[in-house]
């Protein structure tokens, strides 16, 4: 061991950061970069092989139904208010405000986890129909995954939330998981327009 | 808040008791429950280099048959199909099983050291990488030894590797296996990037980085964004295989092309991904064997960069011979020739590093001078088939074997190894034979040479490759001969270089600290280093931190001793901004494993796989976020009104 010189003391840094300044907003964004590589990649696929086809939806395979999809978007979109909400309630460390809010985005993550297993049957093919079906439908499964595994965590941080003893630094936890909210469910209005509206106009 | 260079006026605490508190805080006990529990980065990382280079091994021994198969023609050891099965299975495991996760391990390794922390960012999910990476491995050798190893080579073109040419499980062997490597790979990368990015000792700003962990970085990214393409692409066929979609079908609009497509947008990239942290090892032996830092700083970084950038830019080449528009040719054709510029003024660098140094010529800078002229070699190749008509002549000839290997071995395996030598005294506290060092490094360097430099003369002559026989009127004969004696001699010097470790572990000379007068925080700590690997955090005052304050060390304190308290800096000039609670051990990152490992090898058999083995990885990531293990620590409770 060498000798050593002391420069300075650092015990007087806080705990509980928030953003960037945290470990764990880091590693969402590093999950995000992954898994919106991921989303990219389907969107390659369903682009590629749309130069197959002479019209899209391929011959003799029904357009998809817009409604559901249109409101579970809309739905989605709209979530955003309260999770935001939440985020900012979090680095307030206002507890009974995150609790509210995530009362609140735990039963609009349900609804709109439901409304998503409506939307298989509303893109109107099999996925073993073409390869415009197996394209829909791996882009809604990849999508499917990441919100089914989101629906768990939110609903996980909820029930977190009203144990007694809740730390501030649970509190950069929440506000993480409203940061990989906003990914989750803005990368989604694009990708309803490929899968849902492009047959429409493409 | 800034830190101060000069002298703090607090006197320091006794350090004897600190260090006795910071071992009992992270000691990591003996007995397997403990190691199936272990987070530290040293002790995972280690893991990950053991298994990978057993993995290593294994690969090579399926090298050797098949090149006791083809030392004569018309030879009858293996089979066609058997040896569809091994050199897809080498591949495999080279690519997948050894070369990524054990430049991972190495950066899981060394850069927490190199940037004076006291663990990676995130180390359960350490843990949980290694073991996916583990998973996945034996998974492809049970399935190998069961005689289903995948036969479809290591980039599982469609249509052969589709349902109607494979039938049977081996390529969704081929298909999953990769998925669990990937899983493994994608963890170890943001593991690299949030390690560097927040805990680097205060004052290591990123100009002050090691050109290590900037290789270390780079890499990093490239598989965040190239890894996910193989990971996906290899889920589309193994759907088409098991629910019979049609990503790969033509008859219902699906493309054979999309295939290569997809894989090599991952394919090219990894073998920068491959390749670069190389780079940063013989940075780190240049600078140490020359005793100077390394010429060029700012350049070697924006090159690293740049061919970090290039990398994903060139995946076409390996498709020239599929028909393509003449724009899309030359402009692969000029990409993958630009991307000769970075190497070459890297390589320019080191040069001038070692022109205007001191070279002492010890074994791992032997590897390095072994390298150069290696990579150098394989360089020249990969321009000439960089052009297009010379690449439709070589095709899936032995050329392009003579050429990768070069690239692979010379690129990066001869780095490896110098690795090796180089910071073996650092991991075990002793030092590697230097005499039977250099009877490994000549016998590999000539090995390599008598095995790889006759193939391009094979493929010049029109040996194709991937085929499991020929016939004496071609007159590949002597040459296969040749590059078999290669493969044995090449043999040789791994049997020593095993033989190295076993008796340097146990009777080797006892290397200190730094025994090479290093120039990276890594030899300021002791070797092996502590399971908290410095007693306080050190502050970084330039590049070369141990070179320019060699009287003492200057450090910071605050951080607490008897819970796992680690300091988080900034991302620029990494100031020290926060301190971050430790997790401590856990099993749940194993058992996750396992749930993910259910999910995944069910999933071959059946769709109902992902209904049986979800449920058992979200129990995993459950038990693993649970919060646990407060009561030691100050609480911040958050207060509610009533």
């Amino acid at each position: 061991m060498r000798p050593v010189r002391v420069t300075a003391d650092i015990s007087a840094l806080p705990r509980t950061v928030f953003g960037h300044r945290s470990l764990m907003w880091w590693g969402t964004i590093g999950y995000i970069m992954i898994e919106g590589t991921t989303l990219f990649i389907c969107a390659v696929t369903y682009f590629y092989l749309r130069r197959n086809f002479a019209t899209w939806p391929p011959q003799h395979i029904y357009r998809p139904a817009v409604l559901i999809p249109t409101i579970q978007a809309v739905l989605m979109l709209a979530s955003n208010i309260p999770m935001r909400a939440v985020d900012r309630a979090s680095r307030r460390m206002d507890i009974n405000g995150v609790r509210r809010g995530l009362v609140i985005c735990s039963i609009l993550v349900v609804m709109i986890t439901v409304l998503r297993c409506f939307e298989f049957a509303a893109l109107k093919v099999r996925w073993d129909t073409s390869a415009y079906g197996s394209a829909a439908w791996a882009t809604l499964v990849a999508h499917s995954t990441l919100l089914v595994l989101e629906m768990a965590e939110t609903i996980t941080i909820t029930v977190m939330m009203f144990q007694p003893d809740v730390e501030e630094r649970d509190l950069s936890g929440v506000s993480d998981n409203a940061v990989y909210w906003y990914f989750l469910t803005l990368v989604w209005i694009p990708l309803y327009v490929m899968v849902f509206l492009t047959p429409y106009f493409m | 808040m800034t830190v101060r260079a000069e002298a703090y006026p607090e006197p320091l605490e006794p350090y004897e008791e600190v260090r006795e508190e910071l071992e009992r805080t992270w000691e990591q006990p003996p007995g397997l429950w403990h190691w199936l529990r272990s987070v530290d980065h040293k002790s995972i990382a280690k893991r990950y280099i053991v298994t990978a280079f057993l993995f290593f091994v294994l690969a090579g021994l399926e090298a050797a048959v098949m090149r006791a198969q083809l030392s004569r023609p018309e030879n009858h050891l293996l089979g066609p199909d058997a040896y569809n099965q091994f050199f897809t299975v080498h591949g495999v495991t080279m690519m997948f099983l050894f070369a990524v996760p054990i430049m991972q391990a190495m950066g899981l390794y060394f850069v927490p050291l190199m940037i004076g922390a006291r663990n990676v960012a995130f180390p359960r999910l350490n843990a949980y990488g290694y073991w996916v990476y583990l998973a996945g491995g034996l998974f492809l050798y049970i399935a190998f030894f069961l005689n289903t190893g995948p036969d479809v080579g290591w980039f599982g073109y469609v249509p052969l590797s589709g349902p109607g040419f494979s039938p049977g499980k081996r390529a969704d062997v081929y298909a999953q296996s990769i998925t669990f490597t990937e899983i493994a790979a994608l963890a170890g990368s943001v593991e690299v990037i949030v390690t560097v990015f927040k805990n680097r000792a205060p004052g290591m700003t990123l100009n002050r980085m090691p050109l290590f962990v900037w290789a270390m970085l780079i890499q990093a990214f490239m598989v965040l964004f190239a890894m996910p393409w193989v990971a996906t692409v290899t889920q589309f066929l193994a759907m088409d295989r098991l629910v019979a979609t049609h990503f790969f079908n033509p008859a219902e609009g699906g493309d054979a092309l999309l295939w290569q497509h997809l894989f090599w947008f991952f394919g090219h990239p990894e073998v920068y991904i491959i390749f670069i942290p190389a780079l940063g090892f013989v940075s780190s032996i240049v600078a140490t064997f020359t005793r100077r830092p390394v010429f060029g700083y700012p350049v070697m970084v924006l090159s690293m960069i740049a061919t970090g950038f290039l990398g994903f830019g060139l995946w076409v080449h390996h498709m020239f011979a599929t028909g393509l528009p003449q724009l899309g040719q030359s402009f692969f054709t000029g990409a993958s020739m630009m991307i000769a510029i970075p190497s070459g003024i890297q390589i320019f660098c080191w040069i001038a590093t070692i022109w205007s140094g001191r070279p002492r010529f010890t074994v791992p800078f032997l590897f390095v001078l072994g390298f150069v002229v290696l990579f150098i070699i394989g360089g020249f190749t990969g321009v000439m088939i960089a052009s297009v008509p010379f690449d439709q002549q070589v095709h899936d000839s032995y050329f392009i074997v003579a050429h990768f290997h070069y690239v692979l071995i010379g690129g990066a395996v001869f780095p490896l190894f110098g690795a090796f030598y180089y910071w073996f005294p650092k991991v075990t506290g002793r030092m590697l034979s230097e005499t039977l060092g250099r009877w490994n490094f000549w016998l590999f360097f000539i090995g390599m040479n008598l095995t790889f430099f006759p193939m391009h003369q094979l493929g010049l002559d029109g040996m194709p490759r991937r085929v499991y026989t020929y016939l004496p009127e071609t007159g590949w004969g002597d040459l296969n001969l040749l590059a078999t004696i290669g493969a044995v001699t090449i043999a040789i010097s791994m049997v020593i270089f095993v033989i190295n470790v076993i008796v340097s572990l146990r009777g080797g000379v006892l290397a200190g600290d730094d025994p090479w007068g290093g120039e990276t925080l890594e030899w300021a700590t002791s070797s092996p280093p502590r399971p908290y690997n410095f007693p306080y955090i050190p502050v970084v005052t330039s590049r070369s931190p141990i070179w320019d304050e060699s009287e003492e060390l200057p450090v910071v304190t605050g951080l607490r001793t008897d819970v796992r308290d680690v300091l988080v800096t900034t991302l620029l000039d990494a100031e020290p901004d926060s301190r971050h609670r430790h997790p401590i051990p856990s099993i749940w990152p194993l058992l996750t494993a396992i749930g993910t490992t259910v999910l995944f090898v069910t999933l071959i058999f059946t769709p109902w796989g992902a209904v049986i083995g979800t449920p058992l990885f979200l129990l995993g990531l459950l038990g693993w976020g649970w919060p646990r293990g407060r009561d030691k620590w100050e609480q911040q409770l958050v207060e509610s009104e009533a």
